[in-house]
Formats: structure tokens, C-alpha cells, sequence
């Protein structure tokens, strides 16, 4: 057993525990961080995989925005610091049940999959090389997701702006 | 304009921060004008600030004498009752009654130092001393009588 | 002559050649681990003294003078103290997550310190996205600030932290936008490349007056998330009493304290990196012969001393500036430094395109 072996373990071990503490806890605030967690042990394995780029982006998007999002939502509501009650026998069997059929879907996936080892050098995350791929029009660029990701994003800011501006015409 | 006045504030921001960090960049540049006295060993030669005010204390002169009246107005002017004046009559010559300082209590622990006291005397018996060293074992020794044992008023004192 | 990159480097062979593949990595990190915690404590040392000092002398004091020749002795005195307090845990706090918070706080910090170059061809990990990295995992540091607050079960420390998380959310956009300039003008995320890029000049003297634009605009983004005054929101004494670390004693807020400096070292190391040029020594296009007396400096000399002059420039705000309130604080991101720093971002864009930088 290599270094790395016992790295990759190591990470996905952390990824797992957190996982399921996250669903499992009964604290609405834990459950915020051991969902960080879990997304720092999945940037982990991208950096364990030298998918640096993808491994930053990981932390930017999910960390720094939606975890910080989350728990400011959480600051937000009343009585957060309380325990959540404890759910019904029904539902727990339930979702324990949309659990397995989960996982004996993704297992079933992965042992159909025929892993192939590729010996192909990865793309080194130069800048050039992030913007030909992000905003590339040839084959594999993302020009066209990317330019209409950006329309959507505007139009839920102005949308924002919108709702945010007082109406002048009601009071005048 | 709009965009005029965007940029006038920017500039008047930036300029005003600088002013700011000049005086203390001038300040860091220049030790000689530090004011931090370093108390405890330059005792001898320890300057303090003319308005600095440590305790009240009761004039007397080199005959034990002083100006103190018993008049109460320091202690109708102390705004925390530091101040109790006690008061006695003396027999003068003609074999009058006269009422006379018997104890000036002050109670230095409730003594805001606000001068008060110093303003409303009438005869200017009492001064703001400079002492600033009160720490005492027992706050009962905090409680002071200014008056010296058998010091009596000043003639022609009224 | 010696330097760091060559004692790291006889250090790595002869452990290569000693010990196992495997065994050899795991040294590597324990001797990396220990430079990392010690250099922490040093800094933290240093900073503390440091800041004591030059606020002294600005606001015409003496500082600490009594402990060891000229007070420098005082931060040992003053840590010592905290390791030997009691570390207390409110009993209303989520007890878990109360002393995770600053453990989670160093860890991002010893992260952090990875990318950095400290001399020539002397860094940690020298990885492809070296900056956006950096980025990236200091926008953990929010996260802990947050969990603080929120497990120590006391509104002050909630209020700080809520303040903080706005803080941080909102000044994380000029900072990226002003280190995006200079990526557009090496076109580079790495750190080395972006370092031997300035080799005929540092990039805030090359990119004419957009640089200095993205320069200043930095430095106040990382003074904002820092947390340090004019904007220490989070822990302003006079409303919050200290803001999310109100409950902490002992050695979990020395860890907090010891952070927080860490962390201004860092962004000032990385400003020191991307507009001063890192351990790159002062050259002037090719004027050869100056810049070999340029290069007699050691490099890590260079690294440090660009560094600590912008902490004393941070210093500098902190003990200039009135802290601002809360709205004006989001006024000054949103409405000035924002825009001003989308449209400097436009013109470097121009500047690179065409070529005008030296």
C-alpha cells in the first residue's frame, strides 16, 4: 500500500463519515458544516486526481458560496439552535430504503463501467488552456452554455434589482 | 453630474485618508515628541500637567491654621456626597456662640476629582492636590479627615 | 553560496536515498509540517511585537518596554500566559463545533501557506493554479469565523460573525478582480511563472496606472478580509465587546489571534507576489549591470521585506482610519471599489492586448 493509496482512503473516508453525519444529525447547524466537510474531502480527491482546477473550483463554488449560503439561511430562521425532532418510524424506513436503491444504482453503474487506464497526459490548467476550454466554439469549448449560463445570471440580478426597488408610483 | 460627482468623491476620499495617514506617518517618523512619562523610575523628576487633580485637601498654614468656615457649601456642591462636613460651636471672646469646622470627611474612594467643591468655597480653604499615589490595604483609610488634629480657623476669617 | 532551494533540495536527496519512496514523502511532510507551525509562531511572535510597537509609535507612545532589552520579550511573555490560561466552553455552546472553530481557522492558514514562494525556487507546492488556489481555500477562513459565532451561543458573537460572513462575501469580489489584472497581464496562474514575468521590472511599475489602481483596490479588499481595522466589523471592541471570539480564552483565542496575523501575512505576501514581485530583486529593464547589484540582496530577503512592508502599510490603515459603519462599508465595495475595479479590469484587458506594457 502506497502513500497515495492511504491519502485516497484517508480522503474518502472523510468524505463518507461527513456524509452521513450530515444527513444523520439532528442539529441544523452541524449539518451545514459536516456538508463542508464532505465537499472539502471531494475537493480533496480532485487534487488527489491533480484536477487542481476543477479541485479550486470545488472550493469556490461550494465551500465559499453555497456552504456560506446555506448558513447564513440558517442564521436567518428562528430557533435554529434547537434539535429538530426526531422523525417517524415510516419515514425513516423510507428514506433508508430511497438510500439503498440509490447506492445498488450507482454500484450497479460502476460494475457495468469497463474502466479504462488511460496512459494520456491531463490537460495542464494553464489560463490558455481554462479559456479554450471554457469559451472555446470548436469541439469541447462551452461557449455556448457559458454565454447563456451569463444571460440567465443577469436577468436573475435585474430580477433582484426589481423586486429590491421601492415603488415610487404607490406613494406618490 | 452624476458621474462628475462620483469622481470629485472618490479624489476627496483618497486625498482625506492621506491627510490622515501623513500626521500619523509624521508621528511614527518623529520619537523625540513621544509624551509617555515612564512612571515609576522617573519619580523624581516626575512632571505632571497643571490641571492634573489627585485629592482635596484643607489649606494650613505654618500656625495650623485654616481658612475653613464650616460653611457646607462644598458638601451642598459635591454631586456624590464625598464630602461631610461636621460641625461644633465655639465660645468666642464676647462669649458668643460660633459655630466652627469640627471633621472635614472626605471619602476619597466616591471623589470624582470634579472640582466642584474647589469652586463653591467661598474663603478658598480647600485646594486640588497633585499626590496620585491612593492604593491603600483597607479602603477605610480612603476615608480621610483633612482638618489637623487642633488646627483651628484663621483669624478674620468669616 | 547557500540558499533555501538548495538546502531543500540536499535535504530531499538525501532522503530520497535514504528511506523508501513512501517513507521518504512522509518525512517530507512531517519536516514541511514542522517549518510551517514554526514559521507560524515566529510570525506570530513578530506581528504581535510588531503591531504593538508601530501603534505605539503613531499614536506618539512607547509600547512595551519592560520585558527583555527594548520589550521584545514581551509577545513570549504574553503567549506564555495564554498557554497556561484555562481554555473555558460556555456551557450553553455547541461544544463540538466551539473548539473545532479555530482549530478549522490555522489549518486554512497552514493551507494557505503552500503556494507561497519564500526565495528562489523555494516553495511548498509549486502547483498550475497557484493563485486561484489561494483564492479559493481562504474563502474557508469565512466559514470558521461563522462557526464560531454561531456555537459560542451569544448574540455578540453572532452579530460579529454575520458581519464578517458580509464582509468577506463581498470583498472577495474586488480582491479576485484586482489579482485577475495582473493574470491578464503574465497571463499566468502560477506563481513562479507570474515571479519570472516581472524579472525586467514588478508589474505595479509595468502596468502604468491601471497596476496601481488594482494595487490599491487589493490592499484595501485584503485589509477587509482580514477583518482589520477600519474594517473590523467583527470584532469592534466598542459595540461587540470582541465580536465572534467574545467567548474564547486561553490558547483556542490565541489560536484565533495567531490566525488572524497569519492570514495578513499571507495576502500581503501574496500582493507582495503578484505587484511587487515576490523574492524578484529590484531590476530596471536591461540595465544589466544594476540589476547585478540587484542580485547580490538573497532573494528571501527581497520576499520578506516587500511582505513586511505591506503589513506595516496595513498597520499603517489600522491605526490611521475610524472604523466605518456597516452600510458604508457595503457602499464603498459595491458602489466604488466594484465598478472601479470591473473597468480597470477592462483597461489592463486593453493593455495586454496591445501589448503597451513594458
Amino acid at each position: 500500500m502506497t502513500g497515495a493509496t492511504i491519502i485516497f482512503y484517508l480522503l474518502a473516508a472523510l468524505t463518507i463519515v461527513s456524509g452521513l453525519l450530515a444527513v444523520t444529525t439532528r442539529m441544523i447547524f452541524r449539518a451545514a458544516i459536516y456538508l463542508l466537510f464532505c465537499l472539502i474531502g471531494i475537493a480533496g480527491i480532485y487534487f488527489w486526481l491533480q484536477y487542481q482546477f476543477i479541485a479550486a473550483v470545488q472550493i469556490v463554488v461550494y465551500v465559499g458560496g453555497i456552504v456560506v449560503l446555506i448558513i447564513f439561511s440558517i442564521f436567518l430562521t428562528q430557533q435554529a439552535g434547537e434539535k429538530l425532532p426526531k422523525q417517524n418510524l415510516g419515514r425513516q424506513l423510507f428514506s433508508v430504503l430511497a438510500v439503498f436503491c440509490g447506492l445498488a444504482l450507482a454500484l450497479v453503474q460502476l460494475a457495468q463501467y469497463e474502466f479504462v487506464i488511460t496512459d494520456g497526459k491531463p490537460v495542464e490548467p494553464t489560463v490558455a488552456n481554462i479559456g479554450k476550454q471554457m469559451l472555446g466554439v470548436d469541439n469541447g469549448g462551452y461557449a455556448l452554455p457559458f454565454e447563456i449560463v451569463s444571460i440567465l445570471l443577469l436577468a436573475a440580478l435585474v430580477g433582484c434589482i426589481v423586486i429590491a426597488l421601492k415603488s415610487n408610483t404607490e406613494t406618490a | 453630474m452624476f458621474i462628475v460627482k462620483y469622481i470629485k468623491n472618490i479624489f476627496k476620499g483618497v486625498k482625506s485618508l492621506l491627510v490622515g495617514m501623513r500626521r500619523t506617518g509624521y508621528y511614527f517618523t518623529h520619537h523625540k515628541e513621544i509624551i509617555t512619562q515612564q512612571y515609576p523610575d522617573n519619580k523624581e523628576t516626575l512632571n505632571l500637567p497643571e490641571r492634573f487633580k489627585g485629592e482635596v485637601v484643607l489649606i494650613h498654614d505654618e500656625n495650623n491654621e485654616h481658612a475653613c468656615t464650616g460653611c457646607t457649601a462644598c458638601e451642598l456642591a459635591c454631586p456624590n456626597a464625598t464630602i461631610k462636613i461636621v460641625t461644633k460651636f465655639d465660645i468666642t471672646a464676647e462669649g458668643k456662640k460660633k459655630k466652627a469646622l469640627d471633621k472635614f470627611v472626605y471619602h476619597l474612594e466616591l471623589c470624582t476629582m470634579c472640582n466642584l467643591c474647589i469652586i463653591a468655597c467661598p474663603t478658598d480653604a480647600i485646594k486640588m492636590d497633585q499626590t496620585f499615589e491612593h492604593s491603600v490595604f483597607d479602603r477605610k483609610e480612603l476615608t480621610k479627615i483633612l482638618n489637623k488634629p487642633g488646627s483651628k480657623i484663621r483669624d478674620g476669617v468669616e | 553560496m547557500w540558499s533555501f532551494s538548495n538546502i531543500a533540495g540536499s535535504i530531499q536527496n538525501w532522503l530520497n536515498q535514504t528511506f523508501s519512496p513512501t517513507w521518504s514523502l512522509v518525512m517530507q511532510m512531517i519536516i514541511a509540517g514542522i517549518a510551517v507551525i514554526s514559521l507560524f509562531a515566529v510570525l506570530g511572535l513578530i506581528l504581535v511585537l510588531m503591531e504593538r510597537k508601530v501603534s505605539a509609535w503613531m499614536q506618539i507612545r512607547l509600547g512595551p518596554n519592560r520585558v527583555g532589552p527594548k520589550g521584545i520579550l514581551q509577545t513570549f511573555a504574553d503567549t506564555l500566559k495564554l498557554l497556561v490560561k484555562e481554555g473555558l466552553t460556555p456551557a450553553g455552546a455547541d461544544k463540538l463545533l466551539f473548539n473545532l472553530a479555530p482549530v478549522l481557522a490555522l489549518v486554512v492558514g497552514m493551507l494557505l501557506m503552500a503556494p507561497i514562494a519564500f526565495a528562489k525556487d523555494f516553495q511548498l507546492w509549486n502547483l498550475n493554479i497557484g493563485v486561484l488556489y489561494v483564492s479559493a481555500v481562504s474563502s474557508i477562513m469565512v466559514i470558521s469565523i461563522l462557526m464560531a459565532g454561531w456555537a459560542s451561543n451569544n448574540k455578540y458573537s453572532l452579530m460579529g460573525a454575520m458581519r464578517s460572513g458580509a464582509q468577506i462575501v463581498s470583498y472577495e469580489l474586488s480582491a479576485g478582480l484586482s489579482i485577475l489584472t495582473i493574470v491578464v497581464l503574465c497571463g499566468s496562474l502560477n506563481i513562479p511563472d507570474i515571479i519570472y514575468s516581472q524579472a525586467d521590472g514588478w508589474w505595479i511599475f509595468k502596468g502604468h496606472i491601471p497596476a496601481i489602481i488594482s494595487f490599491v483596490i487589493f490592499i484595501i479588499a485584503v485589509t477587509a478580509e482580514t477583518n482589520r481595522a477600519p474594517f473590523d466589523l467583527a470584532e469592534a471592541e466598542s459595540e461587540l465587546t470582541a465580536g465572534f471570539h467574545t467567548e474564547y480564552s486561553g490558547m483556542k483565542f490565541a489560536l484565533f489571534f495567531l490566525a488572524e496575523y497569519v492570514n495578513v501575512f499571507i495576502v500581503c505576501a501574496i500582493g507582495a507576489t503578484l505587484f511587487l514581485g515576490g523574492w524578484m530583486p529590484f531590476h530596471i529593464g536591461q540595465w544589466q549591470s544594476f540589476n547585478h547589484v540587484m542580485d547580490y540582496i538573497p532573494s528571501s530577503i527581497w520576499f520578506f521585506g516587500k511582505t513586511f512592508f505591506l503589513i506595516f502599510l496595513i498597520m499603517w490603515f489600522r491605526w490611521t482610519f475610524p472604523r466605518l459603519r456597516i452600510d458604508q462599508l457595503l457602499n464603498l465595495e459595491w458602489k466604488y471599489l466594484l465598478p472601479i475595479s470591473m473597468i480597470n479590469l477592462l483597461l489592463v484587458t486593453v493593455i495586454a492586448i496591445l501589448g503597451w506594457h513594458f
